[in-house]
């Protein structure tokens, strides 16, 4: 009987084992996460109840991303957004393998040169956040309630192209859902394609 | 360095405008692109013409389809034509799926020729056609790099352009194309689009198709797609997107057999609503919840006790905790060991159902619909346990002693350790636990999840206490063990018999997994356990030398590498059986969702709710016995009950919120609507040993509709 402890050792991992991670959909709880801001710095989405929350995945590398902060149409939407008091978090999912991977200071750095004012921007490294948020591109943009549910998932606007000059004539789809949640009214847009570059995401996720 | 080369290169092909080239051929590193005609009777009013632009790409890149899929963008044609001249749309070649990662798309790799049918008009008179093309199109590796290209050709009008006839034809050959008889209706099934597909060609039959849906923004590109053959009839469920942005009310997708280099288009409109894009939050648990206000936490804490104990009697259970208890009673003698070893063995027991708890609860605040049961919806999960019960089995038989199979120093670091072991044993007694959920279990784990967590965490340690309390009765107070047998040759003869509860727990999972994956992954891991068992009996083997001993040891690894690598692509790869198999086979029953739920209120109608899954020995149970009544279901029929069954076999986000919404977490739950439209009060959930005097006093005021069919047994029934 004694005989057969090792397998208990086994089994705890193995109820660990085989979960898949569940996509975020809109109208419900969006997933908690904690990662770590480009100086280190531990950041919760929870430490954000009670006030609206964008989130932005990014990565320099990515000609749509450079279509959106080359022309400051980004680092515009996020003063905007920050001087409505709402959080604005980008989240960087590329694998450190990948060959587009920036590590934090050059991130930093290039969102420096671009005038980007996000609240944080957080490594996912290991693509665990972006993969519960079923993010897909960059950029790919998210916007959360005070209360933490997910009020938009999508594009940032409605002309899926990397031309900088089809920007004046779309939809900015973060703006107009921010401003109809302020204004206290339904999102009248809470699902769009994301268009962008595929996530490099780590192959362990 | 090589690598810096290529990015600065790729960033130096992204600058926007590449060279507009005065011709017909525009050349990045990554693409070929050439503007062609193909005029056979040369160019005129009425004649047939198409322009078409021909791609190649540099091995490993790729452009997209029509819908791209998770991400890309379809290439993109703008044409500067002469009067009386006008394009059509591109007529797109059948794409392949281009997995990156965790995600799918949809495109091209190698050549390819974007052709599109010219109209001319009897206007038009020209000496040749002179065409102007704005192309765009996102080329990708890991890298993706938006590009574009300007296109001139002129076309002479007075003789035939052949010379890209042999491109033409191929990609007409690769057009996806619609045989006469084919067609399709779709219905949306809560969070799948169900597709069923009649009229293909014989030739397709019994094979595993290529999805590819025409519609961008509708269902996950990347999600598992399930397919079943009923003869000639094709039924697909595919996953809606999560995020979903499009709510069509006709669609267009793509079916490819294997090795087939044109698809088989389908257009069919979609029945049924969609579900809304954005999903109704649950209420929270203190509004909705009228079994948790019903049940207090002291009474959950009673109920998981109970519960706790009974898991003691579970068939898969029962062998490891009688063979502690023999073990134990072995040294009735030393009351101190006793005591000690039976507190070390309810620390274990308690402390895994703790680490258990808190996991499920980590896992749900951070978003994940799982309820009580989540493991075993897991297929490699279900395999692991398979194994697990196997091995156990083989060693309670004696084929192996895992001292013979261990190194020395682990067995002699157990001797000297036996705490330990016992505290191992509660962990192990914890796990083959898992896959028997006991009656009452299901109340108080409902309640346990809607309290605050340290209440959560005290329910299921009270759960761990139950559990465990049997044997701390007998190690505490050594009457009980006294009464037990004395140790003798008999052990061994009980032992062994212990062996065939574990095998019988095998077939069960093997019948689950089945339900899960399919009969060839039940199949496939059946042969792996006659492999395993072989090598089992090869490391178990007594007084052989030490050459024959290796020997057999190096037939018995290859034989399991063998069978493993021919189990493993049913085991992981497998296309997954249809989920609704577990409900289907039985008539009257239908699927769950709550808009049928519902409809069926709004009519006025009774609805009878089974939630069930194949790992759950008590759903099972029940649905054989009482929901297999024939009385009983011929009084639901009379009743014009609606009856509907939810599989939560494998996980299911929409039926766990709609437990959560009953106060539950596990099943089986059964819950009865009255007839009488919505207002009426919340659904009556019924105990989970179900009995059929129990439903039948839950309906007996409903009214009688129709009379039952004539010949059933009910009929008399009917109050």
């Amino acid at each position: 009987m004694k005989t057969l402890i090792r397998l208990g050792v086994l089994t705890l991992g193995l109820l660990a084992a085989g979960l898949a991670l569940a996509q975020a959909a809109v109208g419900q709880p969006a997933p908690v996460f904690a990662l770590t801001d480009l100086d280190g710095k531990a950041v919760k989405l929870t430490d954000y109840r009670g006030k609206h929350v964008v989130l932005e995945w990014v990565n320099p590398g990515c000609p749509y991303v450079q279509k959106h902060y080359n022309s400051g149409n980004m680092p515009t939407t996020q003063k905007s957004a920050r001087a409505r008091d709402v959080v604005w978090l980008a989240v960087n999912s590329t694998a450190v393998d990948a060959y587009d991977y920036r590590k934090p200071a050059d991130l930093a750095a290039w969102l420096k040169t671009k005038d980007a004012v996000p609240t944080a921007t957080l490594m996912d490294v290991d693509g665990k956040v972006g993969r519960a948020y079923g993010a897909r591109t960059t950029p790919h943009m998210y916007l959360i309630d005070p209360q933490g549910k997910l009020l938009y998932s999508g594009a940032i606007d409605s002309i899926p192209s990397s031309n900088a000059s089809d920007i004046k004539s779309a939809t900015n789809y973060v703006d107009q859902a921010l401003g109809e949640a302020l204004a206290g009214k339904p999102v009248s847009k809470p699902t769009s394609q994301a268009y962008g570059c595929s996530i490099k995401y780590a192959n362990a996720g | 360095m090589p690598k810096l080369l290529r990015l600065l290169a790729s960033f130096l092909c992204a600058l926007p405008g590449l060279a507009a080239a005065q011709g017909a051929v525009v050349e990045t590193a990554e693409v070929r692109a050439e503007l062609v005609a193909h005029a056979p009777q040369g160019i005129g009013p009425g004649r047939q013409v198409w322009l078409g632009l021909a791609l190649r790409h540099q091995p490993h890149w790729h452009t997209y389809w029509r819908n791209p899929g998770d991400s890309g963008l379809p290439t993109k044609l703008r044409w500067t034509l002469p009067p009386h001249v006008s394009a059509a749309e591109i007529e797109w070649p059948t794409p392949v799926r281009l997995p990156v990662g965790p995600l799918v798309n949809y495109g091209y790799v190698g050549s390819l020729l974007l052709p599109v049918p010219l109209t001319l008009g009897t206007g038009f008179a020209g000496a040749s056609l002179d065409v102007r093309l704005h192309a765009e199109w996102l080329v990708c590796k890991e890298v993706c790099i938006p590009q574009s290209g300007e296109f001139v050709l002129n076309v002479p009008a007075d003789r035939p352009s052949i010379a890209h006839a042999q491109a033409f034809a191929r990609a007409r050959e690769s057009m996806p194309h619609t045989p006469t008889g084919a067609t399709a209706s779709a219905r949306v099934d809560a969070q799948v689009l169900a597709i069923e597909v009649n009229g293909l060609p014989p030739s397709w039959h019994g094979r595993a198709l290529a999805f590819f849906a025409e519609d961008a923004g509708v269902v996950d590109h990347a999600g598992r797609i399930e397919q079943r053959w009923d003869g000639a009839r094709l039924s697909i469920r595919v996953p809606l997107s999560a995020q979903r942005s499009e709510s069509p009310a006709t669609m267009r997708a793509v079916l490819v057999a294997p090795g087939e280099r044109a698809g088989i288009a389908l257009g069919f409109a979609v029945n049924g609503a969609w579900p809304s894009i954005v999903q109704a939050t649950p209420a929270p648990a203190t509004t909705a919840l009228p079994a948790a206000d019903a049940t207090s936490w002291g009474l959950a804490l009673v109920l998981a006790f109970g519960g706790g104990m009974l898991l003691n009697l579970m068939p898969c259970v029962f062998p490891v905790l009688s063979l502690k208890v023999l073990a134990l009673a072995a040294h009735a003698g030393d009351r101190r060991w006793l005591a000690a070893g039976a507190f070390a063995y309810s620390a274990g027991v308690v402390l895994s159902f703790v680490l258990l708890a808190a996991a499920l609860l980590v896992l749900r605040s951070a978003g994940m619909q799982l309820g009580w049961g989540f493991q075993l919806q897991s297929p490699p999960f279900v395999t692991a346990l398979v194994l697990l019960f196997t091995v156990i089995g083989l060693n309670l038989l004696g084929v192996f002693e895992f001292g013979a199979v261990l190194p020395g120093r682990l067995v002699a670091h157990r001797a000297h350790h036996p705490l330990v072991d016992h505290a191992l044993t509660g962990l192990l007694a914890v796990a083959v636990a898992a896959p028997c959920t006991a009656p009452f279990m299901g109340v108080a784990i409902g309640v346990a999840l809607t309290r605050p967590a340290f209440e959560a965490i005290a329910v299921f340690a009270a759960l761990g206490a139950g559990m465990a309390a049997p044997l701390l009765a007998l190690g505490l107070w050594p009457a009980f063990a006294r009464r037990l047998p004395r140790p003798g040759a008999w052990m061994v003869h009980f032992r062994r018999s212990m062996a065939f509860p574990m095998f019988a727990t095998v077939v069960w999972l093997v019948w689950v997994l089945g339900q899960q994956v399919g009969l060839d992954a039940a199949a496939a891991l059946l042969g792996f356990l006659v492999a395993l068992a072989f090598a089992a009996s090869v490391f178990g083997a007594q007084g052989l030398g030490r050459a024959a001993r290796l020997g057999w040891r190096a037939v018995a690894v290859v034989v399991l590498a063998v069978a493993l690598a021919w189990a493993a692509p049913a085991l992981f790869w497998a296309t997954p059986a249809n989920p609704g198999a577990n409900a289907a086979p039985s008539t009257g029953w239908q699927a769950w969702s709550s808009e049928a739920v519902a409809g069926a209120r709004a009519d006025g109608r009774p609805v009878f709710v089974d939630f069930t899954a194949a790992w759950c020995v008590t759903c099972q149970y029940n649905k054989r016995t009482t929901l297999s009544d024939a009385q009983l279901l011929a009084e639901f029929d009379a009743k014009r009950v609606l009856l509907l069954r939810a599989d939560w076999t494998r996980q299911d986000a929409r039926i766990t919120q709609e437990l959560a919404r009953l106060g539950r977490s596990g099943v089986p739950v059964y819950a009865v609507f009255p007839p009488g439209g919505m207002d009426t009060a919340p659904p009556r959930l019924l105990s989970e040993i179900l009995s059929v005097a129990e439903v039948r006093e839950a309906i007996r005021d409903w009214p009688s509709h129709t009379p039952p069919a004539q010949g059933t047994a009910g009929a008399r029934t009917v109050p």
